[in-house]
């Protein structure tokens, strides 16, 4: 069985005074000393008479309960104390008792510097508490964010997946091509993986020539009117010809 | 290596001939078997100018770029055997801006090569003979000369 002695000392110069040896093992006082220990990092110095060591804050393996409580490093006026957190909610609301400080036999001298200390405590507790509240709800809403994001990141991915065929939008690629007939140029803008038909069909009303007469070319090689530009790799401003079929 | 101004300049090349090119030429680099594109082998077409004996047809050239273009001009060829006074037999034409000692500017253009080489079709240069038949027949038959050319336009028939 491993015994750890806690001083705490409010005056440094005097170690000896409120000088108390207490045995782990007993919840009550392990909650009080988690709570003390909470509060206790911003107004007292917490001198343990061994190195600063997570082992040594849990000090009883016998007890399982102390192995549940979690350590966390907090820098408070430039010093790092050690925040013992612990997880027994059934001791939350329990009123910490004065500390049986009484073995040395001076309970009486130091009556009033224990209730000091117990004014301390409870004060320290619901900052403590406070303090929890405050992160519970930091948590709460990081978790809210995080699931509203997945969700809008679901929605988004259900957006991109089956909507496109039916939506003609904007993330369709456009291009610019230019169709090219004797007298000169004219431009269409099409989608990139628009069928030529379309554009053939355009060129045909504005020109005001049957289509069927018409024949296109693009490098020299005739487009198909199942083709798309995407399909022959063009580009902005690639110029298509146009040709008038000979009626032979 | 001087092969990388080459391959520069044709890409440049091009670039502004799929944007812009004279009606009824084509102007491609090869693409080998692989499909890879070989920028220094450019497969052409020459359509005859309307209004003249050479019009319907379209005559296939075929660019030569060296790893010197554009310092030096590329090699210019018909098919073998194509009827012309300033074509060679093998095909290679024959035009002052293509070369190298004479009228060859690294400025000139693929597509400026091409027109230029459209214009030669119907106005041959008999000062600059590079084969027999087609000299003779233009300076001393002229019918003769025109049926031919006609016939050759029919033998290069459009696509469409």
């Amino acid at each position: 069985m491993t015994t750890t002695t806690i001083i705490i000392a409010p005056n440094k110069t005097h170690p000896s005074f409120c000088t108390t040896a207490w045995t782990w093992g007993t919840p009550p006082i392990q909650s009080l000393i988690g709570r003390l220990l909470k509060g206790f990092g911003a107004i007292f110095r917490i001198e343990k008479p061994f190195h600063h060591n997570d082992d040594e804050l849990s000090p009883c393996p016998a007890s399982p309960k102390r192995r549940k409580v979690e350590v966390e490093k907090v820098v408070r006026n430039g010093k790092v104390v050690d925040i013992l957190d612990s997880e027994e909610k059934e001791n939350e609301d329990w009123l910490p008792p004065p500390p049986k400080i009484s073995r040395n036999a001076r309970i009486l001298a130091e009556n009033s510097t224990i209730k000091e200390l117990r004014l301390k405590n409870k004060e320290l507790v619901s900052f403590a508490q406070s303090t929890q509240d405050v992160l519970k709800a930091i948590e709460e809403s990081a978790k809210q964010e995080l699931s509203k994001s997945l969700q809008l990141s679901l929605d988004a991915a259900a957006e991109d997946n089956p909507k496109p065929p039916s939506k003609p939008c904007a993330e369709r690629a456009k291009i610019v091509i230019s169709i090219q007939d004797k007298d000169g140029l004219k431009q269409f803008r099409i989608y990139m993986d628009d069928k030529f038909e379309r554009l053939f069909k355009l060129y045909a009303d504005k020109v005001k020539l049957d289509r069927q007469t018409l024949a296109f070319r693009f490098d020299g090689d005739t487009v198909g009117p199942e083709s798309t530009p995407a399909a022959l790799g063009m580009e902005d401003d690639d110029l298509i010809e146009v040709h008038v079929k000979s009626t032979r | 290596m001087s092969g990388g101004i080459a391959r520069g300049r044709l890409a440049e090349e091009r670039k502004s001939w799929r944007k812009n090119h004279p009606h009824g030429f084509v102007a491609k680099p090869e693409t080998l078997p692989d499909g890879t594109v070989n920028l220094m082998v450019w497969h052409c077409t020459i359509p005859g100018k309307t209004g003249t004996d050479w019009e319907g047809g379209c005559f296939p050239l075929t660019l030569n770029f060296s790893e010197d273009y554009p310092s030096k001009p590329p090699k210019c060829k018909f098919p073998q055997g194509f009827f012309h006074p300033n074509v060679y037999p093998s095909g290679t034409v024959c035009l002052s801006i293509l070369n190298e000692d004479s009228g060859w500017r690294p400025a000139i253009t693929v597509k400026q090569i091409l027109v230029g080489i459209q214009d030669l079709l119907d106005q041959p240069n008999p000062a600059d003979p590079a084969q027999t038949e087609g000299y003779h027949l233009f300076i001393q038959d002229a019918t003769e000369y025109k049926k031919r050319v006609r016939q050759q336009a029919k033998q290069y028939p459009p696509l469409v």
